[in-house]
């Protein structure tokens, strides 16, 4: 007999859309996304006599999928071969001329918006999920792990097996990148 | 005082170190020194602050939506 806070024949009209789009953002593909939603409700099925009530139904399963996006990467992290030597020039030391200062072309404009406040335009995020897919793998992986699923640099290294050195490249590269992707096509547009 | 100077590219790399309360004392004073004389790095640092802020939330903002086929399958795992 399960929890009686658990309803497992509402769980796909309840939450299977939600947690699709939870799995969507974070993964950036759509067959991956619907075997995450499918794996966390075999998961929660498989798990449903545990489930104590100490938080909502609604927040137990997006645990369970969270985890499951955590396992994607963490497996996906072990079969990324790195493009080239991470210390060596790439694309993001174009931003910066020989004295590691930003360069009149790359350098952050004025976007005259409130930083503290959160965008709702549905432009944004479709651009904002464009640029997120243009990041090299590890670069999207390192992201998605410390800002979307909120986990620390120590754990993230351990995830993916790289070094602390080489996550702080990465982490900075990808807001690079983001920053001026996010200019580029949507500020300037 | 040359030691307290610091590139746009190494401000950069420390504003990350600083969301985990990962500098050094020396990096720190580096890093405010640095903020206060450059309105780019100032920017940078708010500009890519504002976009997690937002990428957090992006899912919220999804139309993305299973398939009724999907939906039907998926359902049909719990009932068969």
């Amino acid at each position: 007999m399960s929890h009686p806070l658990l309803q497992p024949d509402k769980w796909i009209s309840n939450y299977s859309d939600a947690l699709y789009a939870y799995a969507l953002v974070r993964v950036n593909d759509s067959a991956l996304a619907e075997d995450i939603v499918q794996e966390t409700f075999l998961s929660a099925w498989k798990g449903k006599d545990s489930f104590k009530g100490d938080a909502s139904e609604k927040s137990w399963l997006y645990t369970i999928c969270k985890n499951k996006i955590i396992d994607y990467y963490r497996k996906k992290g072990r079969d990324i071969i790195q493009p080239q030597p991470i210390e060596g020039k790439d694309v993001s030391d174009g931003f910066f001329n020989e004295a590691e200062h930003w360069t009149t072309a790359d350098a952050p404009g004025d976007w005259g918006i409130d930083y503290q406040q959160a965008i709702e335009s549905k432009e944004f995020y479709k651009i904002l999920n464009g640029c997120k897919k243009k990041l090299q793998q590890l670069q999207q992986s390192v992201f998605v792990m410390k800002y979307l699923e909120d986990l620390d640099s120590e754990e993230i290294c351990k995830a993916l097996g790289i070094s602390s050195s080489n996550y702080w490249v990465l982490i900075h590269r990808a807001k690079l990148q983001l920053r001026a992707c996010l200019e580029k096509n949507w500020i300037n547009l | 005082m040359r030691f307290l100077n610091i590139s746009c590219k190494k401000a950069g790399f420390l504003l990350s170190k600083k969301e985990e309360n990962k500098l050094t004392w020396l990096e720190k004073i580096q890093l405010k020194g640095h903020i206060s004389i450059c309105s780019f790095c100032r920017r940078f640092e708010q500009q890519t602050g504002w976009i997690i802020l937002n990428a957090k939330h992006a899912h919220t903002h999804s139309e993305a939506t299973l398939s009724e086929e999907t939906k039907t399958r998926l359902q049909n795992l719990f009932t068969d």
